[in-house]
């Protein structure tokens, strides 16, 4: 059964769609993250023009940072203080974000920086999670106890230094506003590009740079996924034109079924052991954007309508 | 007198169409005029028919050729050639066709260079290696034109947009022949055209033409005027969809 996308102007079968859904909703669902940096790779793969499948991801990752937020929520995990903040520079970074893809899209260079953007940063980020979550088994295994960290020692003295602290009561923080603005800006810089939402950057941010303590973070950086990723929705709506509400909406369903059996999955498995999993996924997706770019092309040539005709 | 003068009309168009024959030696028609694009559309097959009658350039009795081409609406369209940089692929050198057809289907009766000599095709424009593509981009790259132009073609064969010699004409008899247009579900909107020529002996004898409309229609229409016309708004009501669903999902997997 095939319906045709108004906006990526192709036709594709419902189930096929759902069932990518589903398959990352039961991966996002397990690992407890948003899944745009498979989905969005996934769009692309299966012929969905990058620029599309961005603008429509950004849109799919909305839904599911809602019910992960409420989710959440409900159990006192949201700090909705450095929430807001790091919205505030979520918002500008997010405008960045889609008015760097914009420029590039018109020079041609898009598919380039979207598949730099994630060999670079899932190819790090999934190497260091996957490193660290190897030691944590396997000094598990040894029966080794990490020495228990210092509240007072969580942050380097050059953060202390920084100016305009405000205390954030939920996360038991004094720091600079500047530090998660900073980082709420770095965010959404890359949702714009990338089209995820930028919890595999955010949450190790919000642990190792901000300090946080770990029952908020996941809660309040999907809380502010939603404003960063609804903000990046309507800037590629207006810029591109690229947002497929069809798609994201069959996209959502299936994610959302998939989500719920994902959970229970997920509550089988260690904590160390789904981390390594986790990061062994993230990495493998940046390894094959990163070689993409690196392997001889089998086209040499790539053709494309340019925007802006009457249709 | 006005009776007269409409007496006199008549006689006319009367003695027009008495002569007119000559002239009008091929028909055609559609099985379907105009393609409407819907959620469920997958493409679309119509039936070109045609009729040659006799003219003073040779009665049906003759042995001629058939050859339709499909045109569908003018697109600006841009064509990269992937450059190593260092290690890695990028976009190098693009020509832009600023009018090239979104769709172009060549089919004939028979293979082409049995129809007639290679100049008679040139001649008529026939083929999409005698059509006249603008292209923008310096003097320096006209050397390289014909290569991106048979990289446009490629590509969009490989789309099953451009369709040279893939389907065919059949000839019923009696002056009849009948062709199947195929056109695929990434066909794009707007305006085509279709010819058809008769040949004969090699020479090229008549033409005539026959418009096709392509448009989305309902919802998908209202969809992506929509998301055209007011983007702001568009954006808004995705991200107000997306807010609700994700809601209605938190509340339902809550208690399940």
């Amino acid at each position: 059964m095939t319906l045709y996308l108004p906006i990526a102007e192709l036709s594709m079968n419902i189930f096929f769609i759902i069932g990518m859904g589903a398959i990352v909703g039961f991966l996002s669902g397990m690992f407890g993250v948003g899944g745009g940096f498979l989905m969005t790779p996934l769009l692309i793969f299966s012929g969905i023009p990058p620029i599309i499948a961005v603008a429509t991801e950004s849109n799919e990752i909305t839904a599911a940072s809602v019910s992960g937020a409420l989710a959440h929520h409900r159990r006192g995990g949201v700090d909705m203080k450095m929430g807001l903040v790091l919205v505030l520079g979520g918002a500008v970074g997010a405008l960045i974000g889609v008015q760097t893809l914009t420029i590039l899209k018109a020079l041609g260079q898009e598919d380039l920086i979207i598949k730099l953007a994630y060999f670079l940063f899932l190819g790090t980020v999934g190497f260091l999670m996957f490193w660290e979550s190897v030691r944590a088994i396997v000094r598990q295994r040894s029966g080794y106890i990490p020495p228990p960290i210092n509240r007072e020692d969580r942050h380097k003295a050059w953060i202390h230094k920084l100016p305009f602290k405000i205390r954030f009561r939920k996360s038991r923080l004094y720091i600079s506003i500047l530090l998660p603005i900073g980082i709420g800006m770095l965010v959404g810089v890359l949702s714009g590009i990338m089209g995820v939402g930028g919890g595999f950057i955010m949450v190790p941010a919000m642990i190792y740079i901000l300090g946080m303590p770990t029952n908020v973070v996941v809660g309040t950086s999907l809380f502010q996924i939603i404003f960063v990723t609804s903000l990046a929705t309507i800037n590629h709506s207006i810029n591109t034109q690229s947002v497929d509400v069809f798609l994201a909406v069959l996209l959502l369903t299936g994610a959302v079924i998939g989500a719920q059996v994902g959970v229970r999955a997920g509550a089988k498995l260690k904590g160390e052991q789904l981390r390594a999993l986790l990061a062994l996924m993230v990495v493998l997706v940046g390894i094959k954007m990163g070689y993409d770019l690196i392997a001889d092309p089998a086209e040499m040539y790539t053709e494309a309508s340019i925007e802006g005709g009457g249709h | 007198m006005m009776r007269k003068a409409c007496s006199l009309i008549a006689l006319t168009v009367m003695l027009f169409l008495a002569l007119a024959p000559a002239a009008h030696a091929l028909v055609l028609d559609l099985s379907n005029k105009r393609i409407e694009i819907r959620y469920s559309f997958d493409g679309a097959d119509i039936i070109l028919f045609g009729t040659v009658g006799s003219s003073a350039a040779g009665s049906i009795n003759d042995p001629f050729d058939v050859v339709v081409v499909v045109r569908g609406p003018e697109e600006a369209m841009i064509v990269r050639r992937k450059e190593k940089l260092g290690f890695i692929w990028i976009n190098g050198e693009s020509i832009e066709f600023p009018a090239a057809p979104g769709y172009y289907a060549v089919a004939a009766n028979r293979p082409l260079n049995e129809i007639a000599a290679t100049n008679e095709f040139l001649a008529t424009g026939i083929g999409f290696e005698n059509l006249h593509l603008a292209f923008e981009g310096g003097a320096r790259r006209s050397q390289t034109v014909p290569e991106f132009k048979q990289a446009l073609f490629d590509l969009r064969t490989s789309k099953g947009l451009y369709r040279q010699e893939e389907d065919s004409v059949t000839m019923i008899g009696e002056g009849l022949f009948r062709m199947d247009v195929h056109l695929p579900a990434n066909v794009p909107v707007g305006e085509f055209q279709i010819d058809a020529y008769v040949f004969q002996n090699g020479q090229f004898k008549v033409r005539e033409r026959i418009p096709l409309v392509v448009d989305k229609e309902g919802f998908e229409r209202a969809v992506f005027n929509f998301a055209h016309e007011s983007p702001f708004l568009y954006g808004l009501m995705a991200v107000v969809i997306a807010l609700v669903a994700g809601w209605v999902a938190g509340v339902v997997g809550k208690k399940s």
